[in-house]
């Protein structure tokens, strides 16, 4: 555990976009990366996820819109940045949802888990 | 009384065997084994594990990861009436894995990637892991 660690964390973006056509889906996604890159963080991974139906009708920017297009971007940054930068996310028309999750720490598992133990029987079952 | 080729050849072919004998006059009095530290508490059971133990077993989550990514898995656990999670004693997981499904499931709605108050018709077909009976 360097201190680098510390000082850049890693962080995902998942970003819905609005359903457009390639070039112009192509040209959010390089705006987007070129801010990430202005404000210094290192972009690692750009992935897609597909142009899918949104789970439920989301309104934005005065649109309501039901497909976008799904991406997920891996960068490490410092955390100064990131409240500006979700800021110009929501500003941007073409972003329907940011998300901005932390990637670094994973949670301990254990080989597996132990079951709890049966109940004791003789109790009354619960009264709903 | 034994002839003398007789014991001779009982006392080789015991002697094959080791075997302690004692053959006197009368015939083969005794025999045992030839390890002279024969204790009476030589027989008693041997300590081990019980070998018909079962392996321990685990939550049908125990170890597979939750992503909030994966919307297939974490829709197993979510009614296709309401889209409600289910509660432990119906998914039957342990303690840890109910909470990480939970907060999975809550983060992905959040995100736009599964419903709220629907399961996706693509994963209605999925076979059933929660212990619900379902009204036909």
């Amino acid at each position: 555990m360097d201190a680098a660690q510390f000082v850049m964390p890693r962080y995902e973006l998942t970003l819905i976009l609005k359903a457009m056509q390639r070039p112009e889906t192509v040209a959010t996604l390089k705006r987007t990366v070129e801010t990430l890159m202005e404000r210094g963080a290192v972009v690692r991974a750009l992935e897609s996820l597909g142009e899918r139906a949104l789970p439920y009708k989301i309104s934005k920017h005065n649109v309501r819109h039901t497909r976008g297009g799904y991406f997920l971007i891996d960068f490490y940054s410092s955390a100064k940045i990131l409240p500006t930068l979700l800021d110009h996310l929501k500003r941007d028309v073409d972003v329907v949802r940011p998300t901005l999750l932390r990637t670094d720490k994973e949670m301990g598992s254990a080989p597996y888990c132990f079951p709890e133990p049966p109940k004791n029987k003789d109790t009354l079952p619960r009264r709903r | 009384m034994l002839g003398i080729r007789s014991v001779k050849f009982i006392q080789s072919v015991l002697s094959q065997h080791r075997l302690k004998y004692s053959v006197t006059e009368h015939g083969l009095r005794s025999l045992s084994s030839a390890s002279p530290e024969m204790k009476s508490s030589d027989d008693l059971p041997i300590k081990m594990d019980n070998p018909y133990k079962e392996p321990p077993k685990g939550c049908i989550l125990c170890n597979i990861t939750v992503d909030h990514k994966n919307v297939q898995l974490l829709s197993q656990f979510v009614s296709p009436h309401t889209g409600r999670i289910y509660g432990r004693h119906i998914t039957g997981l342990c303690g840890r894995k109910q909470r990480e499904v939970s907060k999975a499931i809550k983060k992905a709605i959040h995100m736009g990637f599964m419903s709220v108050t629907l399961k996706d018709p693509s994963f209605m077909k999925d076979p059933n892991i929660c212990t619900v009976k379902h009204l036909e």
